[in-house]
């Protein structure tokens, strides 16, 4: 059993010192360190103070090494004074200044070195004694050297920026001894920095290695030690850009996603050759048991498939017909078949046998049809004659998990894949991609399942109760309002809504006897400050009103429907619900302006965003207004209003909810009970004084009196909606 | 992750070159690089021995436990793992850091354990004879150097 050889493709670690190369590699192999990585080791123990001599110069001379390489391939200014400073560390804690260093400022120094190399004169002559050493590297034909004046400050302080940036990576591969961390971090640089400017980046790293073994003339370790990491970076930088390389086997259940080559990490690969010597073809023998039973057979169990492995051995058997064989074995249906679910098996067998996760439900279901018509060992089978099986491993090539750095991976079951991927996946017993595929439903909205995005929360992708919820609970079903003209009362208040259907109609009624006015109608500025209040959300701002509209609207001119219209396009509208939001919440909120409910699920989401990307802003406010649905709840003269809600909606809206314990009117808490009775009263009185009636105050009443009373009446459907409101709160009690 | 790729991995979020008192802390890695060297190859020579003498003594300390119950099996995967951890010590020696150990004997490791049913505090006292068993075969010198790991598997199994 191992347990290490999977980790580094979950952890993968960016770099190594040769020390922890080798032991990575014998731990992945799971072994004792052989007698030659013993002997890598104590080489590179030994050449420990050399090493450090070596860093240690290179430290130090860094400006001097760095502004040679600079004078080489620029001219016409002085390349360093665009090298950043370093960063203040004197002040950070546990940083020591060097004792050399401290005596000359980085500063001072750099005044110093500017004059040597800036005067031209002088460099000039450097220019020419260095153009005559030997050993140094001659400039290419044609190279023309970059004139800083031209080149532009930004530009310059990126080069020098990488130059250091070179230098100093230069001098870590030296101590740690391996050259991984210069291959990592340069290979695909080419792509990053202009291309243009290769031939020159190349000539200054040149340069530089040339400079630092002047300071180690005649002394060949630190000359092999110093130019190692520069010959592998030059030749790291100068691989060409790293093409994109697309997934194989990109299906209709496959995202075709790309991984850069950059990205890929050299992971050993096992592949069976008849000419291998003895050792190597057990080395292969046993990555297919760690791939396959997830552990060392030999090792565990003295156990071999000794007929097996001898006719793997002597090549009757392809590595793929081993691995089916392995899989048909005794051994895999008592490790992984009998203790597990099916679900589970199906997870775990696709790792073995494919090296990943499952990438679908229909996959899912494709594969338990199998398993449960056909059994274990036809299962297998099917894995192995799969096309994949085929493209990615091969006859000769064992299976080996497609991790990080092996392939791009997907996003849409990751963490179930890395879940799969850790060394002991085989203890946990409980199925995890089919559990996630069955919340993932077709339709669903595009905040997920279990959110209601009528109570909209603001930028939360995820209901806030703790967790995702899958499924909507009860308290999310949404209820539609009914709100048909009725014959006998007209247009009906809107049950829990803040107000009720507001109309415009084209004249006054009749006034009822005994003075009252008839509440079916509505003026046309009432309208009007009702549209504002349902579209824009609030009373405008003065020099926001859209006064020829209004105009128009009172005249007649055009419909209320089209005047909902131009104030969904004016501009405070468009700063509010357009401007400051992303693309789906604006979505949600101006749906729920406009059609008074929100979106129902990702199709119609996906209806919007197509709209929204092709013809913008303007476009969705027309669609939604000119759309069947506004026309047939709505009409041309009704003023859009809240369609939908919830109970949970309603509870907050509702005044006898804890949140709004203390009562509009006066200040009164609703909690005793005595604010309830106090309104029913003070709404008698009110009717009583408007009909010119006059009642006696009687003890009851009192209390009124204590409370300030409003100077001007208020309109008469105040009352009423009140009384309503509170008979709804007095039916919950 | 050895004392090397730390100072690197600290340095270079800093944007610095290597400073003194990183270098000395990797001269001295140099420096005690051949001994610990020597003492791995102890360990590893003789881990046969450890291992047999490790698990004599655990078995005379736990005698009810699934290895010693007379399943073949379960007693060949003792004597496997104890030999895997023992070779995990001779890892870390090597590198100078407890990383080996941590990275793959000691994560997730009960956890794996207790769903294979083995008994954690037996697990623990065997780790405590295997640890036993390989001071014996070292000077006292090299046992202090080798101490320290053991210590940190058994405390990271407890």
């Amino acid at each position: 059993m191992t347990m290490a050889h999977t980790n580094s493709s979950i952890h993968p670690q960016q770099y190594h010192s040769l020390s922890t190369a080798v032991l990575t590699q014998a731990e992945q192999q799971d072994r004792w360190l052989t007698g030659s990585e013993l002997k890598a080791f104590s080489d590179f123990f030994s050449s420990g103070s050399k090493r450090l001599a070596v860093v240690e110069k290179l430290g130090q001379q860094s400006q001097v090494i760095i502004s040679a390489a600079a004078d080489r391939i620029f001219y016409n200014g002085s390349a360093m004074a665009y090298l950043p400073s370093p960063p203040n560390r004197e002040n950070l804690p546990g940083y020591t200044l060097p004792p050399r260093q401290s005596a000359a400022r980085p500063k001072e120094r750099l005044k110093l070195q500017i004059p040597s190399y800036g005067n031209p004169l002088r460099g000039l002559l450097e220019t020419l004694k260095n153009q005559f050493s030997s050993d140094r590297e001659p400039l290419p034909s044609g190279f023309r050297p970059i004139n800083i004046q031209r080149y532009g400050k930004a530009r310059m302080q990126r080069s020098m920026r990488d130059l250091d940036w070179f230098l100093r990576y230069i001098i870590y591969a030296i101590a740690a001894g391996d050259c991984s961390i210069i291959t990592i971090n340069v290979r695909g640089l080419r792509g990053v920095i202009p291309e243009d400017v290769t031939e020159a980046t190349v000539l200054s790293i040149q340069e530089m290695r040339w400079r630092a073994l002047q300071y180690f003339k005649g002394d060949a370790e630190a000359i092999q030690l110093i130019c190692e990491p520069f010959d592998v970076m030059i030749a790291q930088y100068r691989v060409e850009k790293p093409p994109m390389q697309p997934r194989p086997g990109v299906s209709s259940e496959q995202q075709g996603l790309q991984l850069p080559e950059s990205y890929r990490l050299t992971q050993p690969r096992f592949v069976m050759q008849s000419l291998l010597a003895e050792t190597e073809k057990q080395a292969v023998i046993r990555a297919a048991y760690r791939q396959v039973f997830e552990r060392d057979i030999t090792q565990e169990y003295g156990l071999a498939l000794t007929d097996l492995e001898s006719r793997y051995r002597s090549s009757e058997f392809s590595t793929q017909e081993f691995v089916r064989q392995l899989g048909h074995s005794r051994l895999y249906r008592d490790l992984f078949y009998e203790p597990f679910s099916i679900s589970r098996m199906i997870e775990l067998a696709v790792r073995h046998f494919l090296g990943r996760g499952i990438y679908s439900l229909s996959e899912f279901q494709t594969y338990f049809e199998r398993v449960s018509e056909e059994g274990l060992k036809s299962f297998v089978n099917m894995l192995v004659d799969s096309a994949e099986y085929a493209e990615y491993f091969g006859e000769a090539t064992v299976p080996y998990l497609r991790g990080l750095g092996q392939e791009a991976q997907q996003c849409r079951n990751w963490s179930a894949q890395l879940n799969l991927f850790k060394p002991k996946a085989s203890t946990q017993k409980h199925p995890e991609f089919v559990t996630q595929f069955s919340s993932q439903q077709p339709n669903q909205h595009v905040y997920g399942a279990g959110n209601d995005c009528l109570e909209i929360q603001f930028g939360a992708i995820f209901p806030s109760q703790g967790g995702v919820a899958t499924q909507p609970t009860a308290d999310h079903r949404r209820i539609l309002i009914g709100c048909q003209p009725d014959q006998a009362s007209g247009w009906g208040k809107v049950p829990g809504a803040p107000s009720e259907v507001i109309r415009l109609s084209a004249r006054p009624q009749k006034m009822e006897q005994g003075g009252s006015i008839d509440l079916r109608h509505h003026s046309a500025e009432a309208v009007i400050q009702a549209a504002y209040r349902q579209i824009l959300g609030r009373e405008p701002f003065s020099g926001q009103r859209l006064t020829p509209a209004e105009a128009k609207l009172k005249s007649g001119e055009i419909t209320l429907r089209e005047f909902v219209r131009r104030l969904a396009k004016s501009q405070p509208f468009r700063e509010l619900y357009w401007d400051s939001l992303y693309i789906t919440k604006a979505i949600e909120y101006i749906h729920r302006r406009l059609i008074g409910r929100p979106t129902y699920g990702r199709a119609e989401m996906g209806r919007y965003y197509d709209i929204c990307a092709k013809q913008g802003f303007y476009g969705l406010i027309d669609a939604l207004v000119d759309s069947a649905e506004y026309l047939e709840a709505f009409d041309e003269n009704t003023l859009p209003y809240e369609r939908y809600i919830t109970p949970r909606g309603y509870d907050l809206r509702s005044r006898h909810h804890p949140n709004c314990s203390i009562s509009p009117v006066s200040g009164v808490r609703v909690a005793d009970g005595t604010w309830v009775q106090e309104a029913m009263q003070r709404n008698r009185a009110q009717t009583a004084r408007i009909n010119g009636h006059s009642i006696k105050p009687d003890l009851s009443n009192l209390t009124e009196s204590l409370t300030p009373e409003s100077p001007t009446p208020e309109p008469q459907s105040e009352p009423e909606h009140d009384e309503q409101a509170l008979a709804v709160g007095a039916a919950s009690y | 992750m050895s004392i090397i790729t730390q100072s690197i991995t600290k340095a270079d979020r800093e944007a610095r070159y290597l400073n003194p008192s990183e270098l000395t802390a990797i001269h001295d890695f140099y420096q005690t690089g051949r001994e610990r060297l020597r003492i791995a190859n102890i360990l590893s020579s003789h881990e046969t021995q450890i291992v047999e003498q490790g698990s004599r003594r655990f078995w005379e300390r736990c005698p009810i436990t699934p290895s010693n119950c007379g399943n073949p099996v379960y007693q060949a995967s003792c004597l496997r793992d104890q030999s895997w951890y023992v070779r995990l010590v001779t890892y870390a020696v090597v590198v100078g850091d407890i990383e080996p150990i941590a990275d793959s004997g000691i994560r997730g490791a009960k956890r794996m354990y207790s769903s294979l049913g083995v008994p954690l505090n037996n697990l623990v006292s065997c780790m405590s004879c295997l640890k036993e068993a390989a001071l014996a075969i070292l000077t006292v010198e090299d046992a202090a150097v080798v101490a320290p790991y053991f210590d940190y598997l058994i405390q990271g199994l407890r």
